[in-house]
């Protein structure tokens, strides 16, 4: 056998040309080196998910609170929430009943009188913390008295998310904030899965995204409209001619790809069954070749144990796992439908729940899951429980999320599955298609977000690591999302585990 | 530790030890109920967001709300509704914007990563130099800012902005929020003596750090941002420029993945096939031979690899295998090379360089 290891463990090279980011890329690949999994390590327990202190790390948050450092994130106190119980959804552990109604009221104190939800109490609503709040009560709230989907405050929402939205398709954060593509993708999420999606909302928001991909191929946060402004609007429309050039403001970076991506999926039975707001304007797109070449350029090499930046010429970061890695995971999903990518043949017997012994090299993946793992494994845990951005930094409630997820989209293969779609569109009956203009949307938008699954016999772990699937564009598992979308879409969602067969 | 009211030696009283807020009724953040995920607050930190909480309840805008967040805002420069309510003030009461933007000169150096400290100060800006702020909160009801002023001023403080700026990206060169200000207030000013000044600016940086990727990106912003600069004479003589310039940074450090993407970008958005740099890409393909030839003719179109240069450079192996794919001959070598760069030059991306040759020999 060659000894690969050591022959992949080249730092990056530097061509006898230094500069601050090329030494800052090798005091980091210094650090990483030593944890990668050929180096014999002194704790025995390298490679191995320690599962119960990360327990332990987000139940004392949970129950305990947090210490007062996390006062930077007293605006943003729904993401703790969020973050917390996601993190035990993705170790495959729910909450006891006394506390989900513990953070059912916590959440209630948040919603803000006119819609929205906020930062904290008494703080304005804000699309952020909106998102964050609306997926804690997918996963500990429910029907009836104490669940608080009810409580929801739909109308007041919508209608906050109509104030914000701008003249060029995007939206402001909140109320004379920035805008930024994060805020659309919380948007979308939260009113995908709370239905109350209409062509008004997000009319000009699939030219905004595309017009926030840069020539790199990745997505930046937002971009300059002023020359584009229309000379000649028509009232109600958004006041953009999409051909004329708007420039985006920052470079690629992988957070705002994800959420620019992830929102125009979502958007995409929109994109596909709604004329562009004025006839003569082309049907917006994206370039997907560049941004898959630019997802996967955004791996670490083996001496950075296979993490992900979040920019070029960055270093990787735990977090990247889920926004880059996760983003990678979308566009197989979507080569899949489109059968451009065959799709992976299942195994003849069911999914196994064994671990695989050697890595199957035979996968559909196109980037190195495998290497992805063990980053999150072997440089992302932290002794004392929780997930970091990498050594020797210190666990927080955003990275231990961000390192699980991107560790769940390593390990699972959730993509859209055609039969499945087909059941959900069944949902609808002609005349409940023919009642209401915009219901044919809301069950295409329906039947697409539900019907990405978990692909059988794909998964692909180690040892006693293995996590629960989620859901690649809401970042809620597959059971959560379908749960909360059957209730504010009113349908009874049809049993999974036949329709996989 | 517990301070004893009036002792004078502990910093600042707490707000409800003052007699000037006696008569604001604080409001605390959690009523009735036993939050869960709670977080411990230092009591300074509590008792000023309690009395922001009583002000927001009675709407009050006044000279002390501007003292009040900026409190809060130093203890937690995140809290946006604190920047949102402390804006709205400054509206209202007519406050000085330009005594408010000396105060963010120090903010924003304190807090350079947050998102608010750089988002108000383009609220500010956008107040001072236009005739409408984007105002959106249907409840707010600001009186009117300034009239438009003229254009010499305003360029003059875009000037002193874009001074500034720079000035924070020597402490941190890569500041996203700083990066993209910029890039808004050049475009938001428009002024054709702004825009001049940035090739030198980026050019600067780059000697600097020519690995920095936020440097390349406002290079692309300035060049390709606007349809047409003033004083460029032709799109023409500006790819010659960028290609020229792109080409030798290249050259100090090939396994600079900013500078190929970057090529990569003026290329495509010029429609300029690939395959025209195809004399400039092949040296950096191979492998350095010791007995390699002395360059007789030294090719200004085309630098070489400095001679500390490791190569073969992946980035120019991709780019010439990408060259090849659309030349109906040399698919095989296109294949030939994205195998070696999945099993030997570049295997982390090994299943990237699989999905291109399926992918290649799915359209043949």
């Amino acid at each position: 056998m060659v000894d690969l290891a050591a022959h992949n463990l080249r730092p990056t090279p530097t061509d006898g040309f230094p500069s601050p980011t090329s030494d800052l890329q090798i005091q980091t690949e210094n650090i990483l080196k030593a944890r990668h999994p050929s180096i014999p390590s002194d704790s025995g327990t390298s490679g191995v998910l320690q599962r119960n202190s990360h327990l332990q790390f987000l139940l004392r948050n949970l129950i305990q609170g947090f210490p007062a450092r996390y006062t930077s994130q007293d605006a943003s106190q729904p993401w703790l929430i969020f973050w917390t119980l996601q993190g035990f959804s993705v170790l495959g552990v729910s909450l006891d009943e006394r506390n989900k109604k513990r953070a059912v009221e916590t959440l209630l104190g948040l919603q803000h009188p006119q819609g929205g939800f906020c930062g904290g109490p008494g703080q304005a609503p804000h699309l952020l913390p909106t998102y964050a709040a609306i997926c804690a009560f997918a996963i500990a709230g429910g029907t009836g008295e104490d669940g608080g989907w009810e409580k929801i405050d739909r109308e007041g929402m919508y209608n906050f998310f109509m104030s914000l939205k701008q003249p060029d398709g995007s939206f402001l954060v909140s109320y004379d904030a920035e805008v930024d593509v994060r805020g659309i993708y919380c948007l979308l999420a939260a009113a995908t899965l709370l239905n109350i999606v209409t062509p008004e909302l997000v009319a000009g928001t699939p030219e905004f995204l595309a017009s926030c991909q840069t020539y790199e191929g990745g997505f930046g946060s937002a971009s300059f409209p002023g020359w584009a402004l229309n000379d000649d609007p028509t009232p109600g429309e958004p006041l953009i001619d999409p051909t004329s050039l708007r420039p985006s403001l920052g470079e690629a970076h992988g957070g705002y790809t994800f959420c620019a991506f992830a929102s125009w999926v979502l958007l995409l039975p929109y994109i596909n069954n709604y004329p562009t707001y004025r006839p003569s304007y082309p049907k917006p797109s994206i370039n997907m070749k560049s941004l898959l070449r630019w997802l996967t350029l955004m791996q670490g090499t083996e001496i950075e144990l296979g993490g992900f930046k979040g920019r070029t010429n960055k270093l990787v970061d735990g977090c990247y796992s889920w926004w880059v890695g996760g983003a990678v995971g979308i566009v197989e999903g979507l080569l899949a439908s489109d059968g451009k990518q065959s799709s992976h043949v299942p195994k003849a017997e069911a999914e196994k729940n064994e671990p695989e012994e050697a890595w199957d090299d035979v996968d559909d993946s196109l980037y190195n899951r495998q290497a992805l793992q063990e980053y999150i494994l072997y440089a992302g845990q932290h002794p004392a429980g929780g997930l970091v951005d990498k050594p020797p930094k210190n666990a927080d409630a955003y990275h231990t999320l961000y390192d699980l997820s991107g560790l769940s989209a390593a390990q699972h293969r959730v993509i859209p599955n055609e039969s499945r779609k087909k059941e959900l569109l069944a949902c609808w009956t002609e005349e409940e298609l023919s009642k209401d203009k915009i219901e044919p949307l809301r069950q295409e938008l329906f039947a697409f977000a539900l019907s990405w699954l978990e692909e059988e016999g794909t998964s692909k772990f180690t040892g006693s690591n293995r996590v629960n699937a989620t859901h690649p564009l809401f970042n809620l598992t597959v059971t959560h999302s379908e749960a909360m979308m059957a209730h504010f879409y009113n349908r009874k969602v049809p049993s999974r585990y036949k329709a996989s067969k | 530790m517990p301070r004893i009211i009036g002792d004078g030696g502990e910093g600042p009283l707490l707000f409800s030890e003052r007699p000037d807020w006696a008569d604001v009724t604080p409001i605390p953040q959690h009523e009735g109920y036993n939050p869960i995920a709670p977080i411990f607050y230092a009591p300074e930190y509590k008792d000023a967001t309690d009395y922001f909480r009583g002000i927001v309840k009675t709407n009050e805008k006044s000279q002390r709300v501007l003292e009040l967040t900026e409190t809060v805002i130093r203890m937690n420069p995140a809290h946006y509704s604190a920047w949102q309510y402390r804006y709205h003030t400054l509206l209202a009461i007519n406050a000085s914007l330009d005594t408010e933007l000396k105060l963010m000169d120090i903010l924003a150096i304190q807090f350079l990563k947050t998102y608010q400290v750089w988002h108000h100060r383009r609220l500010i800006l956008t107040a001072l130099h236009s005739s409408s702020p984007p105002l959106s909160d249907p409840s707010a009801s600001p009186s009117e800012p300034p009239p438009l002023d003229t254009t010499p001023k305003d360029f003059k403080a875009a000037q002193i902005e874009l001074a500034f700026i720079s000035r924070v990206l020597m402490t941190d060169a890569k500041n996203y929020h700083t990066w993209s200000y910029r890039q808004w207030l050049l475009a938001f000013f428009d002024d054709a003596r702004l825009w001049e000044g940035e090739m030198s600016f980026v050019e600067r940086l780059l000697e600097e750090d020519v690995r920095n990727n936020s440097a390349w990106h406002h290079r692309f912003f300035v060049v390709f941002g606007r349809e047409q600069l003033p004083g460029d004479e032709s799109r023409e003589s500006v790819l010659k420029r960028e290609l020229a310039y792109t080409k030798d940074q290249i050259a100090l450090a090939p396994n600079n993945p900013s500078a190929w993407n970057y090529l990569r970008g003026i290329l495509e958005r010029t429609k300029t096939p690939f395959s025209n740099l195809r004399t400039f890409v092949e040296p950096y393909t191979k492998t350095r031979s010791s007995e390699e030839p002395k360059e007789d003719v030294l090719d200004l179109e085309n630098p070489a690899p400095s001679s500390t240069a490791e190569l073969p450079c992946v980035a120019a192996l991709e780019f010439l295998a990408d060259i090849y794919e659309d030349e109906s001959e040399n698919k095989e070598n296109a294949i030939e090379i994205w195998k070696t760069l999945a099993n030997e030059r570049d295997t982390m991306r090994k299943k990237y360089w699989e999905y291109r040759i399926k992918e290649l020999l799915e359209n043949a």
